[in-house]
This record gives structure tokens, C-alpha cells and sequence, in this order.
């Protein structure tokens, strides 16, 4: 009820700062952003569309950080990447993946907590009229991955079938990617592909927040436990105070109640910081990728 | 039975109506044909727009990724594209390569992808940029052709849901055969009205018509035809004027009835005085041969005797026509005496003319019918029998009740009954008597007289030659009788 009622404010609060936003860019006569504007990336985790939950994390950050916060999305996980990895973004919330493999680039800010652990799982899902039992039954169907940048949308079902000793253009009929974990879960329900691989976070959100859209579907495999995808920011800062503030905001967030509205939102506990070694699992997977060739 | 369904002889007041009601339907019928033509035109062109604009939305939204075989982008724009043209309900959507192969499918599990189906590609390939339906067809099918230059990238066809448009026509239907049934019921029923209303006037003259028919003309009320103004008011009064003349004509018929029964019973005084005259002369002779020869005993009674039997002759004409025409205190039924007094009537005037007149009295005691009536009928008929019979022949009269009928036959070696005069005793009542100046007065008076009595003549020529006149009453019931008295 608190999080629905306050919300009109906040948009109109964004309204207003996105208006400042450009009334300032217009009098720098520059692409470059405002003096202590924080830009933070967002890769399409799940809710790509929810226009509400980016208005109150805005809201919340912008708050909590004291500067104006400009949310940044981008279609592909490789177009935020490249945003961070190009430094024209303070931090960026993005897969374990990019940021394994753009480790000496990047340095890690926070690492989300989902059910107490900064840890996530990938699915490997069929259409629940599917007879197949294990991932080798997937054989010459229709895959449908995430993103080619995803960890659990690509990299984990990669690295499966690299263990398998196939390809996945050899393995199945046809590949094609979605650029979201509710679009292969989609793809999968209406029985445009065979099997999907999905980030097992945002599957159990959608089993709560679109359970007729998970019905069609069911989880024929999951994976051993994976770093959550992190929140990263160019291994030099932008800013060192506006990222210590972002840093702070985010570790701040289940204390506070706008942000505990917002984790509530996004099913998540809070922000942890981690060590870098979270990742060795999926830098493993990485590893064994290159080794295959 | 099969009359009544013989739409012929229908009463105007319900085949204007009726005429109106199928003219109603008739109109209806046409009307609602082209409502619906018109009705499904505009479906078909409104079905024919959305699929148009459907399948320009959707070919913006897919042609870059048909280009690159994004199955994902093409599935994502068709399901947009469904959300947007809810309106149009669309089906299945399948958007394939040039070459038949599905790219993507509303419905992946129907048209997988990759699958290649060479019937929906032929037809793809026939039916490029086509758009079909059929009014009352569940679905609408359109097919769009992709190229980029001179080169065609694929197909897109998509079948909409049209089950919604049929119903939509359906009800229209309904509405309109609703809508014109009970317009249809209304004017019926106000055409009803207002011909019972406009027929009044006319069912008004029909039944004095159909009075006049059976008594004399009476003519319709004056308060009726003050009401009644225009065409019938003037009908009205003409039919007054009618029946006013009619009414004058048949007083003068009945005075002329009258002097021809005064008439007819001249010619009986003038037969009764020849039929005492001719006696006379014997008795003067007696009488003379009494005064001169009187003293001889023989003589004498001879004479007497002479003189008794002339005076028993005319005592027997003076006593017939005493009955015959003695003052009927009252109405008494006919008696089988009756017919033994009309051969005494009729005897002299046939034996002037040397006719012999022959009964065949059939009849016992009394029978109830009025004597005097039926007395002059047959008299009548027997005067015109002897008139009509050639010298030396017979004139027969039978008499019997037979069942409920009294009939009476006049059997004549005459010439036979002109036509005119068969007409008058057979036609109908009011035909004229005086066609041939007063030949017919009498057959016309005794027609009267049985009509009154509810009876008719039959008029028969014998193959013999002659004429058989028969009259035919029924008798009268048990309440008639005892209203008479």
C-alpha cells in the first residue's frame, strides 16, 4: 500500500529531474554529463519494461546519494558493458559473465542478496508438454538463450554442452537469442523453442509475479550455485566520492524504507559487498569455454 | 370447404390487409437483402482496412528482422502486434521466408520454426498481397508480400477471427425481421381498421341488398344516410330512390294482380252464366209445354221432371261457385275437397272449349297448407292449362303430399309453355310480370302466391308433347300452425 501510494510523487519527481537533466545538457552544449550527475547501467535483469521500479530506484538513490541519478538501459548486456567498460558510466548493474571477462577492467561495487546469499542458480527450462528428462533430450530442438552476454542465459548451458563435448549451433536445431529472461521464458511457454536458458532468480520471481506464464513451463535442469550478477564500476572511477556514495546507497538500501520497497520489488534482501572470488566459478566456466575453442 | 380457401372469395376487409401485409413482407425481404449485402460490404472493406493496416504495422516491425532471421524479434512483433489489433482478432499470424520456411508463428507449436510447408508456400506464392473472405466464414485470411527491391524477403499471412462479424449480422437480421414482422402486424391490423371502417357504408347497402332480395326493398334509414357523406351518401340516396320505385312498382303489380284475379273470375261469371244459361232455355221450353200440354199426365211429368233436374244443374254451379268463392271467415287448410271444387270450377270454361279435365286426387283429409293460396295457384295453372289444350284433349291434375312436400301436378296437350312464361313462374321473384302484355299476369300472380308459401314450380316438357307444370310447398311445421291459429 506505501510503496503503490507514494509513487506518483517519485514520477513526478523523475519528470522533473529528467526535465533539469536535459535543460542542463542543453546549456552545456555537451553529451557529457552534469556535474555530479551519478549514471547508473542497467542490464535487462528481468523487468526490463517496469517503468515504476526504475522511478523509485532512481527515487531512492538520488535521495540517498544526494546527486542526481540517471538509470541507464540498454537492449543487450554488451551495450552496457561497453558503456562501463569505456568509463562513461559510474557503475553498472551487470552479469557475472562480462564482468569475469572484463575483470581487469572492472571492479566490483555490490553484490546482491537473494534469499540471504549473494548466490544464484541458471535453469534449463522445457514447455511443461516436454518429455525430455535431461538436457541431452534437448538434442536438435529449438534453444532459446538470453543474451550472449548472460551468465545464466548462455554461459552455464555453454559451458554444459562444451562438458558434453558439442556446440550449441551442433547440438541444436536452431539457437537464437532473446535479450531478456522473460522473453525465453515467453519463447518457451508459447512453444516457440524447445528449451530456454534462464537466470533462476528471475524464473522464481515470474513463478510469483506470472504464474500462468511459468505454468506452460517447467525447470528440467538447474545449476550449481553462481555469483549473483554484480554491480560494477570501471576498475578507475568516474568519481570516487559519487561512487562511494552510490556504494553506500546501495548497502543502505534494506534500512531504509524506499529502498527496502524498491528490494522488495526486485525480491531481493539487500546489497552485500563480496569478494571478487565469488566469481572464480563462473571464470571456471569461461576458462573451459576458451579451452574447448 | 375448398371455397373458403379460395382467396377469391375473401372479404375485402381482410384482402386489403392481407395484400398489405405481403406487400410489407415483400419490401422487408428486399430491404433486409440489401441492408445485409450492404452490411457485409462494409465488413468486408472495414475487415479488409484493419487486416491492412495489421499487416503494415506488422511488416515495419518485422521486415529488418526477417532480414537478419531474428525468430525472437519477429515472434515479439507479432505478439505486439496482436495486443495492438485486438479489434481485429487475429487468429494465427505466420510470417515465413520466401522460401516457405516459418521464421516465426503466433503459435510456434502449430508452425514451428524453421518448418517448411510446401502447400502453405504455393499458396503463399498464388495468393501474394491477396485478402479473402467470405461473408459468414469463422475466418478471414491476408496475405502480404515482402520485398525490398526486386527481391522478395517472405510472407506474412495471418487468418482473423470473423465468427464475430457473422453474429453481428445475424442480429441485424434479427432486428430487421423483428423490426418489419411488427410493422408488418401493425399496418395489417390499422388496413383491417380502416377497411372495416371504409367497408361500413358498403356492408350496409350489401344487407339491404340481400333484404331486398327475399322481401321488397327497404330502404336504409334516413339518420344513416345523413351520416354518410360523399360517394356513399349519393349511393345511399340513390338506393333510397331505387327502393322507393321498387316499392311503387310492386303495389302496382299487386292492383294488377288483383284486377287480373277480378279479371279471371269475369271470365268464370261469364262461363257460370253460359253453363246456367244453357238449362234456361229447356226450362222455358218445359215450362211452355207445362202451360199448353200441362193437363197431360205424361207430358207434365216429363216436363217436371226436366225442369227438376235443370234446377239441380244450376243448383250445382250456384253451390260450387258459392264454395269456391264464399267469404273465408278464416284460414282453413287445404282439404282434399279442394281439388274436386277447382274440377267443378274449371268444368264449364272447359267444357266452352271442349277440354276434358281429369283428377287424380292423391290427397286424404286435410293437409296444412292455407286452402285459399294454393286453390288460386292450381286454379290459375288449370286456366292456363285449358286455354293452352287443343280442342278434344284432356287437362290432368294429380295432387299427393309426398313426405314433407305437397306437390300438385297440371299436365296439358298444348303446344308447350313458352320460354318467357317458364321464366316468370320459375325465375326469380321480382322478375317483371307484364313482359308480353298480361299473357303472363296470372302465371306471374301464382308464382307469388307459392313463393309466399316457401314453395317453387317446376316446369317439365314431356317428351309426349304438352307441358307438366308442377308446384311444389312444403308443408307447414307444427309451430307454424299453431302461430296461424
Amino acid at each position: 500500500m506505501r510503496a503503490e501510494g507514494s509513487a506518483p510523487p517519485d514520477r513526478r519527481r523523475v519528470i522533473a529531474v529528467l526535465a533539469a537533466a536535459l535543460v542542463a545538457c542543453r546549456a552545456g552544449a555537451s553529451e557529457a554529463a552534469p556535474i555530479g550527475e551519478i549514471r547508473f547501467g542497467l542490464t535487462p535483469v528481468f523487468l526490463n519494461n517496469d517503468l515504476e521500479l526504475l522511478a523509485r530506484l532512481q527515487s531512492y538513490l538520488e535521495r540517498a546519494t544526494g546527486h542526481p541519478v540517471r538509470l541507464i538501459t540498454r537492449r543487450t548486456y554488451q551495450e552496457i558493458t561497453a558503456l562501463l567498460t569505456t568509463r562513461q558510466i559510474d557503475a553498472a548493474w551487470i552479469c557475472g559473465y562480462p564482468f569475469v571477462t572484463h575483470r581487469s577492467e572492472l571492479q566490483l561495487v555490490a553484490v546482491p542478496l537473494w534469499r540471504s546469499r549473494p548466490l544464484y542458480q541458471s535453469y534449463v527450462i522445457v514447455g511443461n508438454d516436454s518429455e525430455a528428462r535431461s538436457v541431452a533430450d534437448l538434442a536438435g530442438g529449438i534453444h532459446a538463450f538470453s543474451d550472449p552476454d548472460s551468465n545464466s542465459g548462455f554461459l552455464v548451458t555453454r559451458a554444459l554442452l562444451a562438458e558434453m563435448g558439442v556446440r550449441p549451433e551442433g547440438f541444436f536445431a536452431r539457437a537464437f537469442f532473446t535479450y531478456g529472461h522473460r522473453n525465453v521464458i515467453r519463447a518457451v511457454a508459447s512453444g516457440l523453442a524447445g528449451s530456454g536458458s534462464v537466470d533462476g532468480y528471475v524464473y522464481e520471481v515470474m513463478v510469483q509475479i506470472e504464474p500462468e506464464l511459468t505454468g506452460r513451463t517447467r525447470v528440467l535442469r538447474r545449476s550449481e550455485w553462481l555469483a549473483f550478477p554484480p554491480v560494477a564500476a570501471p576498475r578507475t572511477p568516474l568519481d570516487e566520492t559519487r561512487l562511494a556514495k552510490l556504494a553506500g546507497a546501495l548497502l543502505a538500501m534494506p534500512a531504509d524504507p524506499d529502498g527496502h520497497a524498491v528490494l522488495a520489488m526486485l525480491r531481493l534482501d539487500g546489497f552485500a559487498r563480496e569478494p571478487a572470488s565469488l566469481f572464480d566459478a563462473i571464470a571456471a566456466k569461461v576458462d573451459l569455454l576458451a579451452r574447448a575453442g | 370447404m375448398l371455397g373458403r380457401l379460395d382467396p377469391r372469395s375473401w372479404p375485402i376487409t381482410a384482402k386489403v390487409p392481407l395484400a398489405v401485409a405481403g406487400l410489407m413482407v415483400l419490401v422487408g425481404l428486399i430491404l433486409s437483402e440489401r441492408v445485409l449485402a450492404r452490411l457485409a460490404d462494409t465488413q468486408e472493406r472495414h475487415l479488409r482496412d484493419l487486416a491492412q493496416s495489421y499487416l503494415d504495422g506488422l511488416s515495419s516491425a518485422v521486415a529488418p528482422s526477417m532480414l537478419r532471421d531474428d525468430t525472437w524479434e519477429v515472434f515479439d512483433a507479432i505478439e505486439r502486434a496482436r495486443d495492438l489489433h485486438r479489434s481485429l482478432r487475429p487468429l494465427e499470424t505466420v510470417v515465413s521466408h520466401a522460401d516457405g520456411r516459418v521464421i516465426a508463428a503466433s503459435d510456434p507449436r502449430r508452425y514451428p520454426v524453421g518448418s517448411l510447408n510446401e502447400e502453405r508456400q504455393r499458396v503463399q506464392v498464388a495468393g501474394a498481397d491477396s485478402f479473402s473472405f467470405e461473408a459468414g466464414a469463422d475466418t478471414a485470411t491476408a496475405v502480404r508480400k515482402l520485398s525490398y527491391p526486386g527481391q522478395t524477403v517472405g510472407f506474412i499471412e495471418a487468418v482473423f477471427d470473423t465468427r464475430h462479424l457473422a453474429a453481428e449480422r445475424r442480429s441485424v437480421m434479427f432486428a430487421l425481421v423483428a423490426t418489419n414482422g411488427l410493422l408488418t402486424l401493425v399496418l395489417a391490423t390499422a388496413g383491417w381498421f380502416l377497411m372495416a371502417r371504409m367497408m361500413r357504408p358498403v356492408t350496409i347497402l350489401t344487407n339491404h341488398l340481400g333484404l331486398a332480395r327475399s322481401v321488397s326493398a327497404v330502404p336504409i334509414a334516413e339518420d344513416v344516410v345523413m351520416r354518410q357523406r360523399g360517394e356513399f351518401g349519393r349511393l345511399f340516396r340513390a338506393y333510397n330512390a331505387l327502393a322507393a320505385s321498387m316499392d311503387e312498382r310492386e303495389t302496382l303489380v299487386k292492383k294488377l294482380a288483383e284486377e287480373e284475379r277480378l279479371g279471371s273470375l269475369g271470365r268464370l261469371a261469364s262461363a257460370l252464366a253460359h253453363e246456367i244459361n244453357n238449362p234456361l232455355g229447356g226450362l222455358f221450353n218445359a215450362l211452355a209445354t207445362l202451360r199448353t200440354h200441362g193437363h197431360l199426365a205424361h207430358v207434365r211429368a216429363n216436363a217436371i221432371g226436366l225442369l227438376d233436374r235443370g234446377l239441380l244443374g244450376i243448383r250445382d254451379v250456384v253451390r260450387t261457385t258459392l264454395a269456391a268463392y264464399r267469404e273465408e271467415k278464416r284460414a282453413r287448410d287445404l282439404a282434399a275437397s279442394d281439388l274436386a271444387d277447382l274440377q267443378l270450377l274449371i268444368a264449364p270454361e272447359a267444357r266452352r272449349k271442349a277440354v276434358g279435365v281429369l283428377l287424380d286426387n292423391g290427397l286424404d283429409g286435410t293437409v296444412p297448407l292455407p286452402s285459399t293460396p294454393v286453390r288460386q295457384a292450381i286454379l290459375n295453372l288449370l286456366l292456363n292449362a285449358v286455354a293452352a289444350s287443343p280442342e278434344g284433349a284432356s287437362v290432368f291434375l294429380s295432387a299427393e303430399v309426398s313426405g314433407h312436400l305437397f306437390v300438385a301436378s297440371v299436365r296439358d296437350r298444348g303446344p308447350g309453355l313458352p320460354e318467357a312464361a317458364a321464366q316468370v313462374l320459375t325465375g326469380p321473384a321480382a322478375a317483371t310480370p307484364l313482359r308480353d302484355g298480361g299473357l303472363g299476369l296470372g302465371l306471374w300472380t301464382t308464382r307469388r302466391l307459392v313463393s309466399e308459401l316457401g314453395g317453387r314450380i317446376e316446369v317439365d316438357r314431356p317428351g309426349e308433347g304438352g307441358t307438366v307444370l308442377r308446384l311444389i310447398i312444403p308443408l307447414r311445421s307444427g309451430e307454424e300452425l299453431s302461430d296461424v291459429a
